[in-house]
């Protein structure tokens, strides 16, 4: 009888990491809101246009933009920091 | 001798060809068969480089996964590597997970980034690997099997999975294998890694997130100056519209010789391509790789191909014969993904 072979598993399971989101506000009245632009064409345009419903349809406050500093990193820590002493919600987003 | 025992989950399977098909089965391989990685050959890996299987070459923080040496040895055996090419690898490895490279993006990208990776140092001669005749094509196992293990590394441990976290519209063959040895044995020309901080004597793999190689052809011009100008025209519209982050110039024998002849270093090859790849925005708009109407000052307003003339690097290899060069552009805009270089620890 032939010996058999032992060959073995080349995959890696990401860790497993919680991420706890902030309670939803119940209205975006009065809501300091900011947009973070990915650098992406047009999507300084996009949210814009989101913070304006946001403001019209919604009651939101002012809305400020940031823009990171390209679209495959995450915000840097000087926007973070400035979103979280500005403003009371935030919108993001990536696509193409 | 390693210290400790491989820890990855082991199959049993009757011989080597029930082992391929399995891998295939299991979505393991690049496409094509592997070899199987047995607890012989994944040790023979990791005695090559000194490590034991714990340890961590590099962890990719948005895919909070820790890649490590027996992961990467697994994968090396599979790709079909030499144990004497694992340091190569390992050296890969670290550079693709170094912030500066930004795994995220090249990984990722609908731009369909391989990752190029250029030898320089005494390992590339040891290793047997290709600086001449059919650089970019198939021949030599350091240079196929290197490039592919990082590529199952990206696949299997990193989770790149075509369609699924890679989402390149395209791709090219690149990312089955993508990398070359300098030719610093015919080259006028300071090596690529002593011009980025190491000694020649060292080893080291410098890697960049590349398109596909645009080969270039001159036969006419006998100076620096006119290869170099054919080589701009063609260069000049293969950015996008925010120019690249970085270049690849891989300068072939017959051009190599005719340049050096005219007494060009390296550097005067970078500041001439700089300054003869800008583009107007009045071209880049008619182009429709720029928006808006085109005004009067459009025409004589420029952009550059890269953010400087240290974005372009020059590389001498490629065959002895033939009136052709190349060069590679990177991926993504200006500062998203940097070339790496790190040290090859043979």
């Amino acid at each position: 009888m032939m010996a058999k072979l032992e060959v073995f598993d080349p995959t890696t399971d990401p860790k497993e990491q919680p991420i706890t989101y902030v309670a939803r506000p119940d209205s975006l009245k009065g809501k300091r809101i900011g947009l973070v632009e990915n650098t992406k064409h047009n999507s300084d345009r996009l949210l814009l246009k989101i913070g304006k419903i946001l403001q019209d349809e919604y009651g939101g406050a002012e809305a400020r933009i940031w823009r990171k500093h390209n679209s495959s990193v995450p915000a840097h820590q000087e926007i973070l920091d400035e979103l979280s002493a500005s403003c009371d919600v935030m919108v993001a987003g990536i696509g193409d | 001798m390693l210290r400790s025992g491989l820890t990855s989950r082991r199959y049993t399977v009757e011989d080597a060809l029930e082992a391929i098909e399995l891998y295939f089965e299991k979505g393991w391989t690049d496409g094509l068969p592997v070899v199987p990685p047995t607890e012989e050959r994944i040790r023979a890996m990791l005695e090559a480089v000194g490590l034991e299987p714990d340890h961590e070459i590099t962890f990719i923080t948005n895919r909070q996964t820790a890649v490590t040496a027996e992961k990467v040895a697994i994968n090396a055996v599979m790709a079909g590597c030499k144990p004497e090419s694992m340091p190569v690898v390992v050296a890969a490895i670290e550079a693709i997970g170094d912030p500066r490279w930004c795994y995220h993006g090249p990984g990722t990208s609908t731009g369909g980034a391989a990752v190029l990776m250029i030898v320089n140092g005494p390992i590339a001669p040891r290793l047997q690997m290709n600086s001449g005749d059919n650089l970019f094509g198939p021949g030599w196992r350091a240079n196929a099997t290197i490039g592919r293990a990082e590529r199952l590394d990206m696949r299997n441990v990193i989770g790149t999975l075509p369609g699924r976290l890679d989402r390149s519209t395209l791709g090219h063959a690149g990312k089955f294998t993508y990398v070359i040895a300098e030719n610093e044995g015919d080259s006028p020309w300071p090596p690529l890694h002593v011009e980025r901080g190491f000694s020649p004597e060292q080893s080291a793999v410098t890697v960049m997130a590349a398109e596909a190689p645009h080969q270039f052809y001159n036969q006419l011009s006998n100076t620096a100056e006119g290869v170099l100008t054919t080589l701009c025209d063609d260069m000049r519209i293969s950015g996008n519209a925010r120019g690249q982050s970085q270049y690849v110039v891989v300068l072939a024998g017959e051009h190599m010789r005719i340049i050096a002849a005219d007494g060009w270093s390296k550097a005067d090859i970078r500041k001439f391509v700089f300054e003869h790849t800008h583009n107007s925005v009045a071209h880049l708009k008619r182009t429709h790789r720029v928006v808006g109407p085109i005004k009067p000052e459009d025409e004589t307003t420029v952009r550059a191909l890269v953010p400087s003339p240290e974005d372009i690097l020059v590389v001498a290899a490629g065959g002895r014969a033939g009136a052709f060069s190349a060069y590679i552009p990177g991926w993504g805009g200006k500062r998203t993904s940097e070339a790496v270089t790190k040290l090859i620890r043979a």
